[in-house]
């Protein structure tokens, strides 16, 4: 091992050394006001003792609200609501406003079965009893039998 | 939140039917004093005994009055002379009618030429003759059809 290299090592490990004193020395002060705290809350009256415990409860739930706000406005919430993947504002607004959503929905609907509804009309148009009696036959001619014997007779 | 739900399925469910259900109700119990101007017009051959027809008859006659204005003025003239007979039509008449004409529909144009020829020259035929067609063919009305 080079000079050098006996150089360095010894600076690093004095290094280390310092500071595994420093941290001893922090963890002994942190000890020491632990012990302090310990020792007073003994001491502490009933009315401060119930004022920290309310408090503390507050921020729990508080924290436990936030999170859950979180995760709704980030994907399907617990209650299933599609309308939130709209995702961000429009996703929470709508995920507080649920009727509004079931409006939506119920609306959706409705204007399907209308749409619907059109679709078929305009399909069976051509089907429709106005346009069987605009045909080049008359309906008598589709529904009498006679015809439709002379037919297979004359096509013999 | 999974009754709620439900809820408002059979609450939009029930509005639906009950849309439609008005719809065919109102429709298919009009008497002719209450039918518009256009309807009267075109449905007039049948005026002196629309309120004698059944209501689905009458719905499927006003049926036939909003597809009108939808025609040609010759064809619309055609279901003016073909609107009486029409209505004498027993259902199942008309019934084999509709599946007739749509097999008609799906023929060639020369096929179709054809048959509007043979049509003609069958009306030749004498009434006494075409019944006696009628009667053999193979699948002659029964009395229960023609009810």
């Amino acid at each position: 091992m080079s000079e050098y290299e006996n150089k360095t090592m010894r600076t690093l490990e004095s290094d280390m050394s310092q500071n595994m004193q420093q941290a001893n020395a922090e963890a002994q002060v942190a000890n020491a006001i632990v012990g302090l705290l310990d020792g007073q809350v003994q001491h502490i009256d009933a009315e401060f003792a119930g004022r920290l415990s309310t408090a503390r409860g507050l921020a729990v739930n508080r924290l436990v609200e936030r999170q859950a706000q979180m995760a709704s406005a980030h994907g399907i919430g617990r209650s299933g609501n599609v309308l939130q993947l709209f995702g961000g504002h429009v996703g929470q607004y709508l995920g507080h406003h649920r009727f509004m959503s079931f409006m939506l929905v119920g609306a959706a609907i409705l204007i399907a079965f209308f749409a619907a509804e059109q679709f078929g009309f305009n399909n069976n148009l051509e089907h429709s009893d106005a346009f069987l009696l605009a045909s080049d036959l008359p309906p008598e001619a589709y529904a009498d039998k006679g015809f439709d014997t002379w037919l297979d007779t004359t096509a013999d | 939140m999974v009754r709620y739900n439900g809820r408002l399925k059979c609450i939009v469910l029930a509005l639906v039917l009950l849309f439609s259900g008005l719809s065919f109700a109102e429709d298919a119990n009009v008497s002719w004093a209450q039918l518009n101007d256009a309807q009267r017009k075109v449905l007039n051959p049948l005026a002196s005994e629309w309120d004698t027809l059944r209501p689905w008859q009458r719905e499927k006659m006003l049926d036939i009055a909003r597809d009108y204005s939808k025609m040609t003025p010759s064809k619309q003239a055609l279901v003016q002379n073909r609107l009486t007979n029409w209505s004498r039509m027993t259902p199942y008449e008309r019934e084999n009618a509709r599946k007739k004409h749509q097999q008609f529909q799906a023929l060639s144009p020369a096929k179709k030429e054809e048959l509007r020829r043979k049509w003609l020259e069958y009306q030749k035929y004498s009434e006494a003759q075409q019944q006696k067609l009628r009667a053999e063919s193979p699948d002659t009305y029964t009395d229960a059809d023609l009810e």
